[in-house]
């Protein structure tokens, strides 16, 4: 069995106490646990202590005009049953509902996801293409970062050890979809995967990929390509096609850089079809 | 008269849901160590020095190597084929070279890191086309790589190919699949004095003890070897791994010792199906097939030389249920630096089906024939000769192809574009001809079947012999209990291996009924059929002579001896015989015949995503051969369990090695069995009147579902979108590439 020190605090300042209690080691945040336990448990992370946040009062859903705040610790789960979410968050609902199982989102978190920051999260990208941002808060006061920034590579994020992540914050309710593909669609790790979201304020469209080294990206050529509003289809061919050269492929065990490569064009197609069909879809 | 329904049912059911059956991964017994192997740090060399004292030096560990075996065992020990511990030549990556036990399990691994070895490096034989690019010649068969060679020939093939209409050849590989067995490998061990007791997760504790006593230089009289609740085999547990090691830790500590895989060592480390390259070129005349020729490079890992089962058993297989006038075929067995070749639920046979099968369809494209009315018309029927020459008995593959395109043929006038429709067939015998024995005890209210074995999670120990006793002794199920002993106390039997178990330990009880009814008459004075009955509480023994009917409560009828027993105790036997081929066509290694003749025939409906290449399966039925059915509702869930394990094999299982010989994914996430999102909806069909080797002709329904799934699944995909495909498993990437969007 492996042994740590669970801390379980019950307001913000305790856990920066936990988390300036527990340097110069520093200590492993849990939310839902899903990813950080079995690197725990598989000796791949060992925390002497864990801080929880299941104490902290940050299981909210805020909407506020166009905007939506959405707590930290809120399980994935609950996020898939928000109608007005799925409504007007198609692509963020679609992403989150292909994470894992049932099972897992009811704990999984979307703050958990962002800050493990793997490589292979299925909600990075659809966070870079909705142009979502990190609420952190620290001792030294409250911070916004957008994702872009705040995912600097593979399980890297800019938060400084006494530094949480609160909430993720999205500017817009946009139409927006996202396509994976993978060797088994259930419970599995997306080869490749692509987020589309077309702004209603200024007609113009973010595409994000995700599978790739070493972090999801955004891919402002092939949103380019589509120009405002509805694209023609030779726009949309062209942005495939941006897409797939834009980006350097990895070959791995899940997929060879060919394959990702030829998937991306076609997930791209397939992903704008999706918005460009979406509620709310500026024309 | 017993109503068919009480036959049914799981006795171990409601334990398994409410979580009270013990599994070999919850042993635990006071005052126990944990054990943990020390592997070895790459998959070939020789390890030049080995320090235990480090690992020694930590509280309570005990740590054994090979310079330790000497005051651990009998001098008989180091006469067994494969050291205990790798020392001067490593087989395979991660075999044991030293073993620890401490007093938790995180002290145990912490023991196994310490230990420190240093390894002189050899080249690693990472698979079997990098040993034979251009296929073994002649030289090949003395080759320290072949650790068999197998070789028939029947008629003149060279002819058949010389005057052939056409000849199509084509190449085929499969992958390596592991058993995931839910329940990793996990043993309890303890030495007493002379006594070497383990209770381990097997499917074979007779077979566990005598490969125990070679490897440990023990007389089985030394061994014990009781079973747990196992908790999935699929062949995987048929064999000794952990409990050598186990038991010497026992001894080296006196106290028992707990080992167990996690489920990283479990692939590293469990036996399995490897990886394999078959060429296959088919001569046809006049729409038929005129001459065969097969060859297989079978990956049999660190194989012993000798030892190979799989390439001479498979290769049968290869040949297909199909009529062949003239062919050869030759095999070899190669060695490399993967686990020992193990079985998986009926070993290699499904990819041989996907290679037959897939093969025949595609020669009869290429002549221009109906690739299902092609395959149907070369169907061996009973009564001909199986190309080895054995006589075919009861077969029902035929009449299940039949009823499969029918049923094809249905659905294609029903499927939208996108969709196709795959048909294919395969067969299986009922056990490998290996015996055993199991004690029936008739006591006043009770029928106790005691066997070797424990139930494996099919249900055919618990509820298949039950299900055979209920049908035997016209007693009802809640009458009938199934006891699992140790082998010291347990009548032999070989395993729950082969489809075999209701089959033959099925005849042991008709044979052990059919002694119990000869003593029972005598004692009866009925001179003719006795039968058994329920009055209240009590059993019952029957008759119906001229003189009027006797009806007596058996327990009026038990001697004094009897009395002190429980019951009157008979044992039942059954050894029956593998079918026999015609020995003058093997030029070279060892072939199979078959205890009896079983088929299948499936049918899978799939889309596939023109795009991506995806594969999504979308209906499913089985027809399949069954002989007999003794148990309904568990034969159907061997069927559905077998299709469901046989989709992984078909769309996604595949353990991959690097070229340096490491396995790249030693884990469920990379290594991807079906989710039930992936099992479609299935029918099954049973076909009864092809009477087979157990009782009442039942034949075993362990193995044969797996078999033709790959197949019917390769071949729906290529009418869906036309991409042949040569490799498995058939995944998105491989058909993206047969359709050249890459």
């Amino acid at each position: 069995m492996v042994e740590f020190d669970l801390v379980a605090p019950r307001s913000a300042d305790e856990a920066f106490a936990a988390l300036r209690a527990a340097a110069p080691d520093g200590a492993a945040v849990l939310a839902g646990g899903t990813d950080l336990l079995p690197d725990v448990d598989e000796g791949r992370q060992r925390p002497r202590v864990v801080v929880s946040l299941r104490h902290l009062p940050w299981r909210t859903l805020d909407w506020a005009g166009p905007s939506l705040t959405i707590g930290s610790t809120l399980p994935l789960r609950a996020l898939e049953q928000d109608p007005d979410l799925v409504r007007r968050f198609p692509g963020l609902a679609e992403a989150i509902r292909d994470v894992g199982s049932v099972a897992l989102r009811h704990r999984a978190t979307l703050g958990g996801n962002v800050v493990r920051a793997a490589p292979t999260s299925d909600l990075v990208p659809v966070l870079l293409a909705l142009d979502a941002e990190v609420e952190i808060v620290g001792p030294r006061g409250t911070r916004r970062l957008p994702v872009d920034r705040f995912v600097r590579a593979s399980r890297r994020v800019d938060l400084g050890p006494e530094e949480l992540v609160r909430a993720v914050w999205f500017p817009e309710a946009r139409p927006s979809a996202y396509r994976w593909q993978r060797v088994r669609p259930a419970n599995d790790i997306s080869q490749v995967a692509v987020a589309a979201a077309c702004s209603p304020a200024d007609r113009r469209w973010r595409i994000a990929v995700g599978g790739v080294a070493p972090r999801p990206v955004r891919i402002p050529s092939a949103a380019e390509a589509l120009g405002a509003g509805a694209p023609t289809a030779a726009a949309v061919a062209r942005a495939a096609r941006a897409a797939a050269d834009a980006v350097a492929f990895p070959t791995d065990r899940r997929a060879s850089a060919d394959y990702r490569r030829h998937l991306v064009a076609t997930l791209v197609e397939r992903v704008v079809d999706a918005v460009v069909r979406a509620e709310g879809f500026p024309r | 008269m017993t109503p068919a329904s009480e036959t049914a049912g799981r006795p171990d059911a409601r334990a398994k849901l409410h979580g009270a059956v013990r599994y070999g991964t919850d042993l635990e017994s006071p005052g126990m160590l944990w054990g943990a192997l020390v592997p070895a740090p790459r998959p070939s060399g020789a390890v030049r020095r080995l320090d235990l004292s480090a690992a020694r030096a930590l509280p309570g560990v005990v740590a054994i190597g090979p310079d330790d075996l000497d005051r651990l065992l009998p001098p008989a020990y180091r006469s067994a084929e494969r050291p205990l511990f790798a020392a001067a030549s490593i087989d395979y990556g991660f075999q044991p070279i030293a073993a620890v036990a401490a007093p938790t399990r995180a002290a145990a691994r912490a023991a196994a890191e310490a230990v420190r070895a240093t390894v002189d490096p050899a080249p690693v034989v990472a698979d079997v086309e990098s040993i034979f690019p251009d296929w073994p010649g002649p030289e090949a068969v003395g080759s320290p790589h072949v650790a068999a060679h197998v070789h028939a020939v029947r008629g003149d093939v060279d002819a058949a190919f010389r005057d052939a209409d056409r000849v199509v050849r084509e190449t085929y590989r499969t992958a390596s699949v592991h058993q995931v067995a839910l329940e990793p490998h996990a043993c309890l061990a303890r030495v007493d004095g002379d006594r070497w007791t383990v209770r381990t997760s097997t499917q074979s504790p007779f077979g566990t003890r005598e490969d125990l006593a070679t490897m440990l230089g023990l007389p089985e009289s030394a061994i014990e070897v009781a079973g747990t609740w196992v908790g999935g085999g699929f062949g995987g547990k048929g064999a000794p791994l952990l409990e050598p090691y186990a038991l010497l830790l026992a001894r080296a500590s006196g106290r028992p010792v707990r080992l167990a895989l996690d489920y990283a060592e479990e692939f590293r480390l469990g036996r399995t199906t490897l990886p394999a390259v078959v060429r296959m070129e088919t001569a046809v005349r006049d729409g038929t097939i005129s001459g065969r020729r097969v060859r297989l490079l079978l990956d049999v890992g660190a194989a012993l030389p000798g030892r190979d089962f799989a390439t001479g058993y498979s290769i049968g297989f290869l040949l297909g249920p199909y009529r062949t006038p003239t062919f050869e075929v030759e095999g070899f067995g190669v060695r490399t630096h993967k686990p020992p070749f193990g079985p998986h639920r009926a070993p290699f046979a499904p990819q041989c089906a996907f290679v037959v099968e897939s093969h025949l369809d595609h020669v009869a494209r290429e002549v221009g024939l109906d690739p299902e009315a092609f395959r149907a018309a070369h169907l061996w029927r009973e009564g001909e000769a199986t190309p080895l020459g054995q006589p075919v008995g009861p077969f029902g593959l035929a009449a299940a192809f039949e009823r499969a395109r029918a049923t094809a043929r249905a659905w294609r006038a029903a499927a939208p574009p996108g969709h196709g429709v795959g048909v294919a067939g395969g067969f299986w015998s009922t056990g490998t001809g290996a015996g055993g024995e199991l004690r029936l005890r008739l006591a006043p209210s009770e029928v106790v079947l005691e066997v070797g074995e424990r139930e494996i999670g099919s249900g055919s120990v618990v509820a298949g012999l039950r299900a055979v006793a209920v049908r035997v002794l016209g007693l009802p199920a809640d009458r009938i209990r199934v006891e699992s002993l140790g082998t010291a106390e347990a009548p032999f039997d070989s395993g729950v291996f082969g489809s075999r178990t209701v089959a033959v330990l099925g005849r042991a009880i008709e044979a052990a009924a059919a002694e119990l009814r000869s003593i029972l008459a005598a004692r009866l004075g009925a001179g003719g059929p006795v039968e058994f009955g329920i009055d209240g509480e009590r059993i019952h023994v029957r008759a119906d002579p001229a003189g009027g009917r006797i009806d007596r409560p058996l327990a009026d009828l038990l001697t004094p001896d009897e009395r002190g027993e429980g019951g009157v105790v008979v044992v039942g036997k059954h050894y029956g015989r593998g079918g026999t081929i015609d020995e003058s066509l093997v030029r070279a290694g060892t072939f199979y015949g078959y205890t009896d003749f079983t088929g299948a025939a499936h049918v899978a409906e799939v889309a596939v995503d023109r795009a991506t290449g995806a594969v999504r399966v979308v209906r499913y039925t089985a027809f399949q051969d069954v002989g007999t059915l003794v148990d309904p509702p568990a034969a159907r869930a061997q069927v559905e369990g077998g299709i469901a394990m046989g989709l992984g094999t078909a769309l996604t299982e595949e353990a991959i090695w690097s070229d340096d010989g490491r396995l790249l994914n030693p884990g469920l996430l990379d290594y991807r069995i079906p989710t039930f999102g992936e099992v479609p909806p299935i029918e099954v069909e049973f076909l009864e009147g092809f009477p087979g080797a157990g009782p009442f002709g039942a034949k075993g329904l362990g193995e044969p579902p797996i078999i033709p799934v790959p197949a019917a699944i390769a071949l729906a995909v290529r009418e869906a979108c036309g991409a042949h495909a040569t490799e498995l498993p058939v995944t998105a990437e491989r058909t993206a590439r047969a359709l050249k969007l890459l």
